[in-house]
This record gives structure tokens, C-alpha cells and sequence, in this order.
């Protein structure tokens, strides 16, 4: 990259995390550590069933056994310090309520914040065509256009609502894509998850508004575990989104969701990810520990799963949307773009497991980084047995911006079937010197040429956003640029 | 013949260490000092390192120690099965006039050999030989390449080196016929064998090396090699490996080569038989402007299992690496492929392809592939593909369409895709050898 250019870039690598603000609100906290009794005073202070409380104590048990016997996953290509889960916070609901009757309830503090960060929760003003569901901390405090779903039977609300209104949908699907038993931090949320949304689409309903769901982490010391499951009936229809931002702090904080997706038989699932956590400062100090465990099932013949997600923010970010294609012909998708700079680092990719017929599958991934970051994908596509016919396309292509940064490709391709026809292709390459002269050439500046470059290597995923977000990602992404040095 | 029965009473990793302890500085010196003086650290790193199991993500589709867990006898000196050339004549590769070292479970054997003259300064031996002969050379580059810090079997060898193959070309020397050893397992026992060889080829050298694995017997064997290339300046090597010691023979077959600048080394393996397989392929461009292809085929059958692994090590600046795999996989036969790109900061301008194409013919063949790319410079090209699939139909329809009945359409599209390996072979001779065996194990598929 040309000195200019360099200089151009170094000059705008100092322009801040935008969401770095913190809401001064009183808010109420579980003590630090974990222990069961951390576990029963969340769940008491959700107002949760029985059943529920014992399963979070069986994922505690689990979770416990996993730590005391030295259990940690250190196989990814990451390098940082393990969360103190004896001294986090595992439950904080801001102004001390764990739940809110309707938007009246909510404090304008609240309001306000969400105001802020570009989503106002009154419907008057909301974007029209997008229900949101705003969770703080652990709590979910508003969810809009609720009435409107309703009509349609759709269920759109948050976790803990859920748990109570429709206790034999909850309990049939938690954990039956995601056990606890999956891994460390999906035993930990099991234990301790607070808020996520809960999405039900009764049979042959295609949901008439995006569906999203906003994260806000508040408080300092304690850590995000929000739940999201959401179920398609056979014929249903619908396309979810959710986003995230936290204040900038010098500690590290842990962010270890899980989310469930079931598709019955010709149903869709759309799922896409707006990520964009606070990523620490420019020493590499703070941010979030991003770790999430994602997966759908596509249960039914016919059903569609699709991920797509734009990760540009926190310190660490560890995750694998992944699908299980059980039914026949049905198809998963992952589309992806990570960003990475500064002391960023990632290692994200997907699972594609092929077990029913003509399934297919299609991988597209995108990593850019820059700085002294670093970028991995890691993926798996399976092919069972009998999953006659199974059809993978993978491509994994990295750019590098900066001679300091590293991308990384770990793809992992298991077949036992004849039938199957995988691809998978990786490239790595820096910006080309031709791409920029030919930009210069007509007219655009240093920066204009590298963001003109930077989305047209991206727009194969970047196209497959709901439209509201895609302009929206587009915009992220660009001031992400700005942000990076050449 | 001196041997040590392994005592299968205990764990496996303590037969190595017992049996080392018995037999170290009575049965295992008389070597060259170079090479003893790593014998105790290799044994000690065996030890903490111990026999790779699955968990291990370098091992994770290949299952090693099950082989290795097996009632072996351990050679400590030479065995001298009584063979004439009429045994070894069908292992001779037809018109490849070449220097030929034949070596008999894993030692030189002089009255088979037949190296003719060579070029001044060169030397064809055996490890222990030059051990005496050329200590210098052997002390500047032995245990130098194959590090067994991390790779136990590598240790394991280090720690029971005997003999193997030595090659040495000096500066600006050009060794014109290929150098051609043939491995050859005559054993009524089963034994675990460790050759051990060192190929030089000093800066502006330019020599060509074959080797081709065979077995006269039916006994289960054992075969951990660990061969050590070293390519100077300017220099040229290029490396032919055929594995066939037949179905009840399995090995680990380490190759690790260091190349200096504008050098070139090709190192290219062909796999017919095989319990277990397992090649591991370790290349550091430690210079400038060096060039590295590596290239492999496997044309599976029954239940062998054949596992390349394969590391390309950019070190330095304005390089460039190709790899090319392919699997054919038939009958209960197991793919694995496991190739990493490697780019270190400040190696800008590099040029690395990868590429493994994998055809399963069968239901019950099965195929594990990774290709990684680890890249920590910007101002490279680096690509990576894997394919896995079946024979064409639409082509198939074609080639029928013209006149070809199925089994010969399918033996052509089998050639077509192997072929792409085999012209890499720069000698006419070794690649006609290749073809035709390739050819006779695709019509086998089919008969």
C-alpha cells in the first residue's frame, strides 16, 4: 500500500468505538461467582418454573464437573486470558426490575439508550417492517409490534416471557439443538441465561415483519448469556435479526450466548447478525470475549436454514453457526464477513452436517484484517453415509490490510458418501495495486477506492442482509475502514 | 541376528523405552558420534511426547498406535536374508538406468547394489557408512531438518537410527542418471523398522532421487522412516517415493526438506498398497526465491488407509509452492489430507497453491480432508481448493457415446484424473512405470 495511503489511514485509526457510552442507571446485580445458588436466585428472579430451574442446575452441575476437571476449549486459533468466572456478574437487570409489563414501565433512562443506539422502541416511531425485542443486560425491556404478530399467531417475545406463557413449546425445544452438554459456555448459558427472544411461527404463516432483537450490555462486570430459540412450523416463513453494542471499559467482559433454531418441513429460517460489540481500545486492552454457540436443525424435508452475519466488533469472537440438514433436500446456508483490526481476533466458520438426501449446502466467508489482528475460518462439512446426494460449495477468502496481520484457514471436509460433491476453494490476498490504480484512475481518492474495494469483496455476503441492515452493515463496515491502518 | 522381541506386557511407549535402555551403548553405538549424541534427548522427548493417538489434531483420522500396539521384533543389527537378483528383478523399474542402491529392511545390502560410476565428489552409501566416511557432512545436516520436538515417531527414529540411505552432491556437481534406491522387507517375523536417510545436495548441485518400497513377505511390518533432504543455493533435487510394500505392511514415512535460496525440490509420492499410511511432508523455504512442489497420489483398494500430511513452510520472502493430492478411493478404502500453508511475518511476495482432489467410487470409502492456509504477511497470493466427488456422468455419457464401453470410459476418466500427478514426473522411464501401474490398478476397480 502506498505511503499516502498509509499515512491517510493512520491518521483515521483514531476515531473511537461509537457505541462506547454508558447509561448511568441503578441497576440490580446477583453477587459475583457462580454457584448453585447463583443459578436459583436468576431463575427465582425470572419467576421461572420448576423444570427449568432443575435443568439450568443439571447445565451448572455439567459446567462445574467441565472447570473442576480442567475442561477448557483452547483448541482455536485465539490467544487470550480465560474469563475469572468466580468473579463476573451473572445477572444485572437495570432500574432492579427483571421484567416490564408494557413500554409505560420502562424508564426513559432506558428509552433513551435505545434512542441513542438508533432504535426507538415506541412503534409510532420505529421502522416500520421491523418488530424489536431490546434486551439490557439480563433483562428484556421492551418488545415491539407485539399485537400485530399476534394476529398472525406469531410469537415474538422475550425468553422469559416465554418460559411462562408457552412453558410446553419452551420445554420441547431448549436444548434440543444445543444440550448443555455441548460444550463449556453452552453449559454455562444453560445454567445462567437471561434474556434472548423466543420466536414461534405457527404452520403456513409467513411472518410479516423482521423480526430483531437488540443487545445492550450496560453494567461493568458482568457477562451477556442471552437464550434465542426460535421454531418454524411446517410452511413457515421468517427472517430474524439481531444486533449488539456495550460501553467501552478497560476489563474484559464475556458475552456466551446460544442459539437454537428449529425448521420444520418447508419451512425458512433466516438468521442475521449485526455484531459489533466493543472490540477494546488500541492497545488491546478490553472488549468483549465473544463466544457463542449457534446451530439449527433443519428437521423436516424441504426446510431452509440460513446464517448470515457481518462480525466486525469484540476482542475475541469464537463461533460456529452451524446446520444440521436431517430432512431431504434441505439447504443450509452461511454467509459471513468477520473484520478484524487493532488487537482483534477471531475464529469463526460453520458446520454443515449432511444427513438426509439431496441436501445442499453453500459457505461463503469473508475475512479482512488488518492491523496486527487475527482472522481464522474454521469449518466442517460432513457427509453421512446415506445422505445420498449431498452437494457443498465452500469459499473462504481472506484479505490482508497490513503487513502485521494474519488470516487463517482451517476447513475440515469428512466424506463417507459417493454421491457427494463437495468444493471448497480458499484464496488470500492483500488489496491489488491494479484494483487501486484502476479506482485512482476514475477519480477516487485513497479511502474512497478502498471502501468501493473492500464492500465489492464483501457484497456476495453483504447482498444477502435483510435490506434495512444491509445499508446499515455497509455503513459499519465503512467506518470500520476508517478505522483501519493500511 | 541380534533382535529385541518388544515386550507386549507393558504399555507400548515402554517397549520403545526399555528396549532402548537395554540396547544403548552395546547394539546401537558404532555409529557416527553426531548421530548418537541425540539419542538420549530423542528418547526422553518419546517418552513425554508418547505414541499419537486421536486426540491428537495432527492425528485426528488416522489411528497409529492401534498399529504400533503389536507384538513387534526390533532389529538391532543387520539381518541378512540370503537374495539374489532374480528376487529383486521384479521391483526393477524397466529402462531406468540409474545408480541402484538396494537396501534390505532398511540396511545397504552391497552384493544387490549396483551404483556404477559416479560423478567426482559424490557419494552414494549408507548412513552408517558415511557416518565414518564423511562425518562433517553427516554432523552438518543429520537431525537437523526432521525436528522431533513435536512428532514422536521422529523422535522414536532418532532414538534407534541404525542405517538407511546417504546421498551427497557437492558444489556445482550435476549427477546426470537418477539415483534409484529400492526398499525391500525380507522378514519371516514382524518387525518394526526405522531407516534413517540423509540426502544432500550442496549449492548449484543438481541430482535426482527415486525410492521404491516393495516387501517380500507376507509378515506384518512396521516401516518409521525419517528421510532428511537438504537443497543448497541454486541447487535441484528432485524426490520419488513409491509405496507399495503390500497389504499387511504400514508405516510412517517422514520427509523433511530445507531449501536455500533460488533452489528448487519436487518431491512427488505414489501410493499402491498399505495397511496404514501415514507421509508426512515438512518443507522450509529457508531462502530467497526457492521453489517447492510437492505432489501425491493414492489409488486406494481393499481397506488401506492412506493419510498425507503435508506442511510448506514460508520463512522467507519471493517464493513459491505448489501441492497438488489426488485420491482415488475405492473398495473400504480411507483418504486423509491434511496440508497446511505456513507464511511467516515479513515473508511478503509469496505464491503458495494447494490443491486435493478426492474421487470415492465406493460407499464404504471414505475421505477426511483439511487443507489450512496460516498466513501472516499481506503481499502474498496464497490459494487453497478440495474437491470431493464422483466420476462424471455427463462425461462418462460422452466418452460412451463415442464408442467406449462403461468399463473403459470409467478406467479413462480414472487415468484423466491421475494423469495430472503423474506428468509431473520428469522421468520418462519412472513415469511410464507409474502410469501402467496406475492403469492396471483402475482396471482391477472394474473387472
Amino acid at each position: 500500500m502506498s505511503t499516502s495511503e498509509t499515512e491517510y489511514l493512520k491518521g483515521k485509526a483514531s476515531e473511537e468505538y461509537k457505541h462506547g457510552w454508558y447509561t448511568d442507571i441503578e441497576s440490580e446485580k446477583a453477587p459475583r461467582g457462580l454457584s448453585e445458588d447463583i443459578v436459583r436466585y436468576i431463575s427465582k428472579r425470572k419467576d421461572e418454573p420448576e423444570w427449568l430451574t432443575e435443568w439450568r442446575l443439571k447445565a451448572y452441575r455439567y459446567f462445574k464437573q467441565l472447570i473442576d476437571s480442567g475442561h477448557y476449549p483452547d483448541w482455536a486459533h485465539l490467544d487470550y486470558e480465560r474469563p475469572d468466572f468466580e468473579n463476573m456478574r451473572y445477572f444485572a437487570a437495570p432500574n432492579g426490575q427483571a421484567q416490564y409489563e408494557s413500554l409505560d414501565d420502562v424508564p426513559d433512562e432506558i428509552l433513551e439508550t435505545f434512542e441513542r443506539l438508533g432504535i426507538p422502541l415506541e412503534e409510532q416511531k420505529a421502522l416500520t417492517g421491523v418488530a424489536v425485542d431490546a434486551v439490557m443486560d439480563s433483562v428484556s425491556v421492551a418488545t415491539t409490534f407485539k399485537e400485530k404478530l399476534r394476529e398472525k399467531g406469531v410469537i415474538f417475545k422475550s425468553f422469559g416471557e416465554a418460559a411462562k406463557d408457552h412453558p410446553e413449546l419452551v420445554r420441547q425445544h431448549l436444548g434440543s439443538v444445543v444440550p448443555y452438554t455441548d460444550n463449556l459456555y453452552a453449559a454455562l448459558n444453560s445454567a445462567v441465561f437471561s434474556d434472548g427472544s423466543f420466536v414461534y411461527v405457527p404452520e403456513g404463516v409467513t411472518c410479516p415483519m423482521e423480526l430483531s432483537t437488540y443487545f445492550r450490555i450496560n453494567e461493568a462486570g458482568t457477562g451477556q448469556f442471552e437464550r434465542t430459540l426460535i421454531v418454524t412450523e411446517p410452511g413457515a416463513y421468517v427472517s430474524y435479526l439481531e444486533g449488539c453494542t456495550a460501553p467501552m471499559r478497560k476489563e474484559n467482559q464475556l458475552h456466551a450466548a446460544v442459539v437454537e433454531l428449529v425448521a420444520h418441513e418447508d419451512s425458512e429460517i433466516k438468521y442475521s447478525t449485526i455484531q459489533n460489540w466493543y472490540p477494546g481500545d488500541e492497545d488491546g486492552n478490553g472488549g468483549i470475549y465473544n463466544l457463542v454457540t449457534k446451530r439449527g436443525i433443519c428437521k423436516g424435508d424441504n426446510s431452509k436454514i440460513s446464517w448470515t452475519q457481518l462480525e466486525t466488533g469484540s476482542a475475541v469472537t469464537q463461533k460456529y453457526p452451524s446446520v444440521i440438514l436431517a430432512g431431504d433436500n434441505s439447504v443450509g446456508e452461511f454467509y459471513s464477513v468477520a473484520f478484524t483490526k487493532g488487537h482483534q481476533q477471531a475464529d469463526t466458520g460453520t458446520k454443515m452436517q449432511h444427513i438426509g438426501k439431496n441436501t445442499k449446502s453453500t459457505i461463503i466467508s469473508k475475512g479482512i484484517s488488518a492491523d496486527v489482528a487475527d482472522n481464522s475460518y474454521r469449518g466442517l462439512v460432513k457427509v453421512s453415509a446415506n445422505a445420498d446426494g449431498a452437494r457443498n460449495f465452500s469459499q473462504c477468502d481472506s484479505m490482508l490490510l497490513g503487513p502485521d496481520c494474519g488470516a487463517h484457514t482451517y476447513p475440515y471436509i469428512e466424506s463417507n458418501n459417493p454421491t457427494a460433491q463437495i468444493e471448497h476453494e480458499a484464496t488470500t490476498s492483500k488489496v491489488g495495486d491494479d484494483q487501486m490504480f484502476y479506482c485512482h484512475q476514475r477519480g477516487l481518492g485513497e479511502e474512497e477506492a478502498l471502501k468501493l474495494i473492500v464492500n465489492g469483496f464483501c457484497q456476495e455476503v453483504l447482498q444477502e442482509l435483510p435490506m434495512e441492515f444491509a445499508v446499515e452493515a455497509k455503513e459499519l463496515l465503512d467506518i470500520e475502514l476508517e478505522g483501519s491502518v493500511g | 541376528m541380534s533382535t529385541t522381541a518388544l515386550d507386549t506386557s507393558v504399555r507400548p511407549e515402554d517397549r520403545f523405552i526399555s528396549a532402548f535402555e537395554v540396547n544403548h551403548g552395546e547394539a546401537l553405538n558404532g555409529t557416527n558420534a553426531s548421530i548418537s549424541k541425540q539419542r538420549t534427548d530423542a528418547i526422553e522427548r518419546f517418552a513425554e511426547l508418547g505414541i499419537p493417538t486421536n486426540n491428537l489434531e495432527a492425528w485426528k483420522y488416522t489411528d497409529i498406535s492401534s498399529v504400533i500396539d503389536r507384538p513387534y521384533t526390533l532389529p538391532l543389527a543387520p539381518e541378512r536374508p540370503s537374495l539374489d537378483t532374480d528376487d529383486i528383478a521384479p521391483f526393477l523399474i524397466d529402462d531406468l538406468d540409474a545408480h541402484r542402491v538396494v537396501l534390505i529392511n532398511g540396511r545397504v545390502d552391497e552384493a544387490l547394489s549396483d551404483i556404477g560410476d559416479l560423478p567426482d565428489g559424490v557419494v552414494v552409501s549408507s548412513l552408517a557408512q558415511a557416518g565414518s566416511t564423511h562425518p562433517d557432512v553427516v554432523e552438518e545436516h543429520y537431525g537437523k531438518y526432521a525436528d522431533f520436538e513435536d512428532e514422536a515417531l521422529t523422535a522414536l527414529n532418532t532414538a534407534f537410527v541404525q542405517d538407511g540411505a546417504f546421498v551427497y552432491v557437492p558444489s556445482g556437481t550435476v549427477v546426470e542418471k537418477p539415483i534409484f534406491f529400492l526398499h525391500l522387507t525380507a522378514t519371516e517375523q514382524d518387525l518394526l523398522l526405522q531407516p534413517r536417510h540423509l540426502f544432500v545436495a550442496e549449492d548449484g548441485a543438481i541430482a535426482r532421487i527415486v525410492e521404491a518400497q516393495h516387501s517380500l513377505s507376507d509378515a506384518q511390518t512396521f516401516t518409521n522412516t525419517v528421510s532428511e533432504s537438504f537443497i543448497g543455493e541454486k541447487a535441484n533435487l528432485e524426490h520419488y517415493l513409491i509405496q507399495d510394500q503390500g497389504p499387511s505392511a504400514s508405516q510412517v514415512h517422514t520427509r523433511a526438506a530445507q531449501q536455500k535460496d533460488d533452489s528448487v525440490y519436487t518431491t512427488i509420492s505414489a501410493t499402491f498398497t498399505g495397511e496404514v499410511v501415514r507421509n508426512n511432508v515438512t518443507i522450509e523455504a529457508d531462502g530467497s526465491f526457492c521453489e517447492s512442489n510437492f505432489y501425491g497420489l493414492v489409488v486406494g483398494k481393499d481397506d488401506m488407509h492412506v493419510d498425507n500430511h503435508t506442511f510448506m513452510g514460508h520463512v522467507q520472502p519471493d517464493c513459491s509452492s505448489n501441492e497438488l493430492y489426488k485420491h482415488v478411493l475405492n473398495d473400504e478404502s480411507t483418504g486423509v489430507f491434511n496440508g497446511k500453508v505456513f507464511v511467516s511475518r515479513g515473508s511478503q511476495r509469496i505464491d503458495a497453491y494447494q490443491q486435493n482432489d478426492t474421487l470415492v467410487l465406493t460407499k464404504d470409502a471414505e475421505i477426511y480432508t483439511k487443507p489450512e492456509l496460516e498466513i501472516y504477511a499481506d503481499d502474498v497470493v496464497c490459494s487453497h481448493g478440495a474437491t470431493t466427488g464422483q466420476i462424471d456422468e455427463e462425461s462418462l455419457f460422452y466418452l460412451r457415446s463415442r464408442g467406449l464401453s462403461k468399463r473403459r470410459a470409467r478406467i479413462l476418466m480414472l487415468q484423466a484424473f491421475a494423469q495430472e500427478v503423474i506428468d509431473e514426473i520428469q522421468l520418462d522411464s519412472l513415469e511410464e512405470h507409474v502410469a501402467e501401474r496406475v492403469r492396471t490398478r483402475f482396471s482391477s476397480y472394474f473387472a
